[in-house]
Formats: C-alpha cells, sequence, structure tokens
C-alpha cells in the first residue's frame, strides 16, 4: 500500500500543572468552603455531618450551592463563586457523581486550586477516574480528589450519614489538613 | 426556590455576520499559510487509513479519507481564511480549534470544500458559553449537538428540509454533521468511557444531525430571523437528548393538534423535568402539512407557542413523590397544580421541515442547561 504523510487533527492541549495546591494544615480559625448541588441529596447529608465535624475543630464553614450553570442564571452563578472562593482558606467542592456533575465540581475544584487555596475534589467510586482525566485536561492533573462510594444517593440517610462519618479522617488526610489535639478532642 | 426564566447572559453580544476580505496570494502560499499541524507516516488507501486512524484514537468506526496536506490545502482554498486562524476553544480539553484542524476533520469525515463557513458557524454556536458544551461533552446522558440551517446555505450545501431530513435523505449534511462530530473528537476531546460518561450514547453521536428550515413552506419567519433577527445564512446549535416523533392521524383542527403535539412533549422522565435545573428548551419540527393547517389559526407563531406550552404540562400529583418534592421544592409545581414543559412559551422553539407525508412531528428534548445558540455565517464583501 502507499504510504505517505498525513495531518494530524487533534488539537494542542493547554500547559498542565501537576501540583496537589497546599496541605489544608491547621483548620483552626481557618474559613471553609464546601461546595454543594441540586442533585445528590447524600452529598447534602455528608457535607452536613462534615461541616458540623469543621466546626466543632474550630473552623469556620460557609456553602456555596451550584444551580444553572447557562444564561443570566450562570452569569451570576460565575460572579457569585468567584467571590465566595475570594473569602476561603480551602475548599472542599463536591459531587462527582455524574457525568456533567463531575465536569462542573472538576471544574469549580480547578477555579478553586487555581486561586492558590488548598483545595480538594470528591468523587464517587465510579467517576474517579474520570474525576482525574477532566483534572488532567483542564491543566491541574494533581488536583486532590477523595473517593467515597458508589452508589451513594441510592442509600439510605442513616447509612449515607455512617458514610461520612467514616470518610471523615481519611477526607482530611487526603486534603492535607491537620487537627490539633484540642481539635481532635472536640 | 423558584421558575428561573431562561434569559441570555448579559454581557452576551448579538451574533453578527463577519465579511470576509479576498485571501488570494497569488500562485503561491502565503508565507503565513503554513499548515502547522504535526505530520504522520500513514497508508494512504482508506483502509490503511482508517485502521490507523483508530489505533491514533481519531476515528468513529467508519471509513476515513486520509487527511493528506493536498487534500486538506484543497479545502482551504475555497475560502477566505487563513488556517492558523482561531475560532473557538472547546471542552473538556480547552484546545483551541483553528480553521486548519477544522479543514483536516472535514477532509476525514468527507464533508464538501464548501463547507468551511458554515462549521464554523456551527463551532461558534457550541462554543457559547449559554450552549454549555463541557456538560454536554462529559454527562452520562446521550445529547448531542444538533443543528437547524437558514437561509442559501441550505441550497448551496444541499443540507435536505424534506423527506428524510433527520436522517435517510443522502446528503452532503451526513458528511458535514460527521466532520463537527469528529471535531468533537479530536479537538473537544470527546472520548466515550474516558472523558464522556455517556451511558448509552446516541446515533447522533455518529454523524450528528444536520437539517435546514423548508423555509419556502413554511407560514413563519424562519427560525434564525425569528431568534436573533437573521436573515440570511445562519445555524442554530441545540443539545438534543434524541429524537422523539409524535404520530397524529386523527386530528382535524388546528386545536386538536395543538393538543396531540402539547400534551406528547411531556414525561416524567424528560431532562426538562429534572431536578438538576430549574429550566430546559424543547424544539419541534412541524411538518409542512400540519404547518399549512396551524398557520391560519395561529399566524404569529408565538400564539402556537403559547397554545403547546399549555398543554405540555402534568398534574403534579401524577409523580411518584420523591420527584414531586424536588420539584416542588424549586417551586415548579404551580397555582394551578401542573408543572410546566418549560418556563414560558418561548422555550418551545418551533421550526418547519419534514416530507410532504405529513401525519408526524419530531421533538428534541434539551439537556440541563444547554441553551440553544444561534449564529450566523460568514460572507465575501459584497
Amino acid at each position: 500500500m502507499a504510504e505517505g504523510f498525513v495531518l494530524d487533527p487533534t488539537g494542542a492541549a493547554g500547559q498542565d500543572n501537576a501540583s496537589p495546591g497546599p496541605d489544608a494544615g491547621p483548620l483552626c480559625g481557618r474559613h471553609v468552603g464546601i461546595r454543594v448541588d441540586r442533585i445528590w441529596r447524600a452529598w447534602d447529608w455528608i457535607s452536613a455531618h462534615w461541616a458540623a465535624e469543621l466546626r466543632a475543630a474550630g473552623a469556620r464553614v460557609s456553602f456555596w450551592r451550584s444551580t444553572d450553570r447557562s444564561g443570566a442564571e450562570g452569569e451570576r452563578q460565575s460572579r457569585e463563586l468567584e467571590a465566595w472562593l475570594a473569602t476561603l482558606d480551602g475548599a472542599i467542592l463536591g459531587l462527582a457523581n455524574c457525568g456533567s456533575c463531575t465536569g462542573w465540581t472538576i471544574r469549580d475544584a480547578i477555579a478553586a486550586a487555581n486561586t492558590g487555596i488548598p483545595t480538594i475534589a470528591i468523587a464517587t467510586r465510579n467517576f474517579e477516574v474520570f474525576a482525574h482525566e477532566l483534572a488532567a485536561r483542564g491543566g491541574r492533573s494533581g488536583l486532590r480528589l477523595h473517593v467515597l462510594p458508589y452508589p451513594l444517593n441510592e442509600r439510605a440517610r442513616g447509612e449515607v450519614e455512617e458514610i461520612g462519618r467514616a470518610h471523615f479522617a481519611p477526607m482530611l488526610a487526603a486534603w492535607g489538613a491537620s487537627l490539633t489535639r484540642q481539635e481532635r478532642a472536640a | 426556590m423558584s421558575i428561573i426564566p431562561i434569559a441570555a447572559r448579559q454581557a452576551k453580544p448579538q451574533p453578527f455576520a463577519r465579511t470576509l476580505m479576498p485571501r488570494d496570494c497569488g500562485t503561491g502560499s502565503c508565507e503565513v499559510d503554513v499548515l502547522a499541524s504535526a505530520r504522520h507516516e500513514a497508508e494512504l488507501d482508506v483502509e490503511g487509513f482508517t485502521r490507523f486512524a483508530l489505533d491514533q484514537g481519531w476515528g468513529d468506526g467508519l471509513p476515513l479519507v486520509p487527511p493528506t496536506e493536498a487534500r486538506v490545502r484543497a479545502f482551504l482554498a475555497a475560502h477566505d481564511r487563513f488556517p492558523d486562524e482561531a475560532i473557538c476553544t472547546l471542552p473538556p480539553a480547552n484546545a483551541v480549534l483553528t480553521v486548519e484542524k477544522i479543514a483536516i476533520n472535514a477532509v476525514m469525515a468527507g464533508a464538501p470544500a464548501g463547507s468551511l463557513e458554515l462549521l464554523i458557524a456551527m463551532a461558534l454556536a457550541i462554543a457559547e458559553p449559554d450552549f454549555e458544551l463541557y456538560g454536554v461533552n462529559t454527562t452520562t446522558a446521550p445529547v448531542f449537538p444538533a443543528f437547524v440551517a437558514n437561509g442559501p446555505v441550505r441550497t448551496r450545501l444541499g443540507i435536505p428540509c424534506g423527506h428524510g431530513c433527520f436522517g435517510g435523505a443522502a446528503s452532503p449534511a451526513v458528511a458535514i454533521g460527521r466532520a463537527m462530530r469528529l471535531i468533537i473528537r479530536n479537538v473537544a476531546g470527546q472520548v466515550a468511557g474516558v472523558t464522556s460518561q455517556t451511558t448509552f450514547g446516541s446515533p447522533g453521536r455518529i454523524a450528528g444531525v444536520l437539517v435546514g428550515e423548508w423555509e419556502e413552506r413554511s407560514p413563519w419567519a424562519p427560525l434564525a430571523e425569528r431568534r436573533c433577527g437573521i436573515a440570511g445564512d445562519a445555524v442554530t446549535s441545540f443539545g438534543a437528548m434524541g429524537t422523539m416523533n409524535v404520530l397524529d392521524t386523527t386530528s382535524q383542527a388546528p386545536s386538536d393538534f395543538v393538543e396531540m403535539i402539547g400534551r406528547s412533549l411531556i414525561y416524567p422522565a424528560t431532562n426538562c423535568l429534572s431536578p438538576a435545573m430549574a429550566y430546559g428548551e424543547v424544539m419541534v419540527a412541524i411538518n409542512p402539512v400540519w404547518a399549512e393547517i396551524l398557520a391560519p389559526a395561529f399566524p404569529d407563531i408565538a400564539d402556537l407557542q403559547a397554545a403547546l406550552w399549555r398543554e405540555a404540562a402534568l398534574p403534579g400529583e401524577s409523580l411518584q413523590a420523591r420527584h414531586r418534592e424536588q420539584l416542588e421544592a424549586q417551586g415548579r409545581i404551580r397555582a394551578d397544580g401542573r408543572i410546566y414543559l418549560t418556563p414560558e412559551p418561548k422555550d418551545i422553539l418551533l421550526f418547519v421541515c419534514g416530507g410532504t407525508g405529513g401525519l408526524h412531528a419530531t421533538v428534541l428534548h434539551s439537556f440541563g442547561s444547554c441553551l440553544a445558540q444561534t449564529q450566523p455565517l460568514a460572507g465575501p464583501r459584497a
């Protein structure tokens, strides 16, 4: 068969930042932001439990809810997210539990990481590889990720809350957070 | 929470048709005319190149035309564009789509050389932030961008408006639609199971959907003119979850058709009723026979949209409790106890196409917060 040269049809990817970003470090007195969404009740329950734990450890916690990302509402959301991130010392962003919501979780997590604050995204098991892939395509291949079991949203509330309790310490470890002895006691 | 009416971004400028300057370098190529893409050694027959392209992750499974420099240059020569012009950035890869990349993928798909300006307008229409291409390309849903063309470009490129326009009519639109799908694969980086979590995918993800509005048989102004005041060549992108057929062999009066179409538009699991978002759109292709019946009763198409919207609603209590509660929390159950498909009648997008056999409408439901976008085609200076 005749051989020759063909032109590459793919687009060039942007530069990658493989750093996971800074460790969250001690949390007492810090402002921690938790991103929630409108889809996953299970993530509302888990993040509420984690917020209580963080507050008990001396952190201030605020929530930001992702809703519609297009039109005038999307524009408002973009402004709101940017303003909220500017107030934070660290961010926990979820939930990567479907295709587009993993996309938006990772996109918002990259925005948070790019502000320089300690950042961790939360995904469920079935979307772990996908979340890493999107982080890499978004230019932050080192983005920290903590993984919750899948399925999650389909479980009863008590079971979900138990998962939240069990995953709090491992999430802190992945985020590079350290609790003082006093914080641990609290 | 309450229902959020769909409004375009405030900062969004009204689209306008760009005027292109002649790009004539004489018999030789210009210095800025260099094709910058990497070269790969490959077999140049279709079978060999298709195997090679699949190995590289460039292909969709159908035969591909090898994009040699000569073929890509021939494609570009028909237009007043330089190959290094950046058109837009496409997620999730966030790679820049240049004229050169459009030409390479179009050659691979077998698209006609005259289709470059249409492909550019299609790319711009999906790159608009309100189209939410990031979600479209990554979701578990089967969504794909469908395109409706208006203006003389329909006849220049042979885009079907009549029988089988959504699939089955032999036309260059198939290759043009496929070129856009290859761009989404090779530049935007959408790969099923890698960057796209699509559970089932869709036939629309192979060659896309590109139809023309049958303006000559429509009693109303063309879609692009109604949406953006564009009277000439334009294309409208729509994030389609698939096509759904509406059959009606019994209706006679306009009100009968409105009831049948409107009631068919809504079902509990449509994306427009997803608790994940407060709004959605739906596109309805009306065949020319029904358009003729409907027009005397609805000379203003906005009145037809309103009539369909009133029918496209479900009683709140018809949904299972868990689903209803989430919609209730969003304020989507209105004072009359019903849930409407879209926030407002204007969100039901109508256009005319299809065969003269009538009897059917084709419905496309939208995905997530993906909003339809209309772009004019650039043209030469008059």
